[in-house]
């Protein structure tokens, strides 16, 4: 059953992959082409994602938001730290996989260490003992491994209940689902630790969004423009880390007016430019996952 | 090319990827290597100003009122302000009237000192280091930081985007976890002027209006 879903995935990701880059390759440049502007994300959808946002916002403020805070009060922050610390070591296994999958041997095996010494030493996963000891958490999911591999994000999504996304990590968030070796183990959501696990992930997740989901409820003008504009740079950025590529940027000031049209950044270097590294980052500290960041 | 030709060679393309993606990877590396020369100055400044409002967030001796006005103070001599504002206009950077430049650069900047204060505070941060550099251009250079925060645990990354300005360096942007705060503005700004169908002055209100983090 895994297998063919992981297949029809990868169909489905290659083929949006692909479609993505046809469009972009027959669309006529922009007027402005020299503008720094960054890329604006593909969002064919927006009138259903912005319905779906809406819908989750309200949900969000008579529901998920009051449970949290709840959760937050109740619990001491040594207890969420540890609940925390637990599910995330319960999601090591599928990291290791998608490190195999990625081909980074070095980051398979210390996601297994990690994984060995926390449910050991960590007491079940209770306390990350591991990060003491120098193997510093990283995360890898299916659509990071998709991207690993050149399938482009395809179109911007927003779901009811899910949040944002974009076809890859959709994908790859229900491969990832389907092939959880933890969950796999333990009988999944049939089982009253899949429920528990699952619910503990989401508080988890939702109560470690708190502040940042509050910075872009407060500071923007356009909330939902926002969050799309940090969920393609976050997915962006757990794709390079695994490839190892540049970040492209826009240039940042406008050419004078009425300088010749690309004097910037010459159209026909976007490819292989404007290169710019940040030299041997540090693994960013990533969310859980994309849905508990936003 | 017809677009099936091109599909094909696309797929082609995706099977023979992994090799293909290292061959790129090397020759963006070369470029890289060519041009992303290390700024040892870039990463001191960062060193020093970051530090330096950091120090005074932390300061427990000034009043509110103190802190703010100091951090306003600061902002203005680290961060290219005026540069920052038209970034965050994107396309709208071209068709804004002088009239409707000055309303938004005095709104915005009101914006961008809540927002910087807001988002640093959140660090609680005691100390910054700086761990590399890359030069996009002598005078467009990115430089990674890791932030220890006062409550202990990890290390939080911060990377800074230096531009240089009369001879001296200016903060342009700064990108956390992965996010970009100046790109992510003006993605915000942009998709809230093209829902009024280009109208700035609908930004410039809800600038006006207080967007922005509450007061603490």
């Amino acid at each position: 059953m895994a297998p063919v879903i992981l297949a029809l995935g990868l169909f489905a990701t290659i083929g949006m992959g692909s479609a993505a880059w046809t469009e972009t390759s027959e669309e006529p440049a922009p007027v402005i082409a020299a503008a720094p502007e960054a890329p604006a994300p593909k969002d064919p959808w927006r009138r259903f994602n912005r319905r779906s946002y809406a819908f989750n916002g309200f949900l969000d403020r008579v529901l998920v938001r009051p449970v949290t805070r709840a959760y937050m009060r109740i619990t001491p922050s040594p207890l969420r730290r540890g609940l925390g610390n637990v599910v995330s070591n319960l999601r090591e296994p599928s990291t290791v996989v998608n490190d195999v999958l990625q081909g980074h041997p070095k980051r398979a095996v210390k996601a297994t260490a990690r994984l060995l010494v926390n449910s050991t030493v960590g007491v079940l996963g209770l306390f990350d003992v591991a990060t003491h000891a120098g193997l510093e958490k990283h995360r890898s999911d299916f659509g990071q491994t998709l991207g690993r591999y050149g399938a482009g994000p395809g179109p911007y999504l927003y779901l009811p209940l899910v949040g944002p996304l974009n076809l890859r990590d959709g994908v790859g968030g229900v491969v990832d689902v389907l092939t959880d070796p933890v969950s796999l183990a333990t009988g999944g959501l049939g089982s009253d630790f899949g429920v528990g696990r699952l619910g503990v992930t989401a508080l988890d997740g939702r109560a470690g969004a708190d502040s940042a989901l509050e910075a872009l409820a407060n500071d923007s003008a356009d909330p939902y423009a926002a969050t799309r504009a940090a969920y393609v740079q976050l997915r962006d950025a757990t794709v390079r880390e695994s490839t190892g590529e540049i970040e492209t940027l826009p240039d940042f000031d406008l050419p004078p007016e009425g300088a010749p049209e690309g004097s910037q950044t010459p159209p026909a270097a976007e490819d292989a430019a404007p290169g710019l590294t940040v030299a041997d980052p540090p693994p960013p500290a990533l969310p859980a996952s994309p849905e508990g960041y936003l | 090319m017809t677009r099936l030709h091109r599909r094909r060679a696309i797929l082609l393309g995706l099977a023979a990827a992994p090799g293909v993606l290292g061959l790129a990877a090397s020759a963006n590396a070369q470029s890289a290597a060519t041009r992303g020369a290390r700024s040892p100055d870039a990463e001191k400044f960062v060193e020093a100003q970051v530090q330096r409002v950091l120090s005074l967030l932390a300061d427990r001796g000034l009043t509110a009122g103190q802190r703010d006005a100091a951090f306003r103070r600061a902002i203005g001599e680290i961060a290219d302000i005026p540069r920052i504002t038209t970034f965050v206009l994107g396309k709208y950077g071209r068709t804004i009237t002088p009239a409707q430049r000055a309303q938004f650069t005095a709104a915005f900047r009101a914006y961008a000192e809540n927002v910087y204060q807001a988002r640093l505070a959140e660090f609680r941060g005691v100390s910054v280091r700086a761990t590399g550099s890359v030069a996009r251009r002598v005078d467009d250079v990115v430089v990674s930081s890791v932030i220890q925060s006062a409550a202990g645990g990890p290390p939080t990354a911060a990377s800074w985007r230096l531009l240089a300005s009369g001879g001296a360096w200016k903060i342009v942007d700064v990108q956390i976890k992965g996010v970009w705060l100046a790109i992510t503005q003006q993605q915000d700004f942009v998709s809230t002027i093209d829902n009024a169908g280009g109208d700035i002055n609908v930004l410039i209100t809800q600038l006006q209006r207080g967007v922005g983090p509450r007061p603490r």
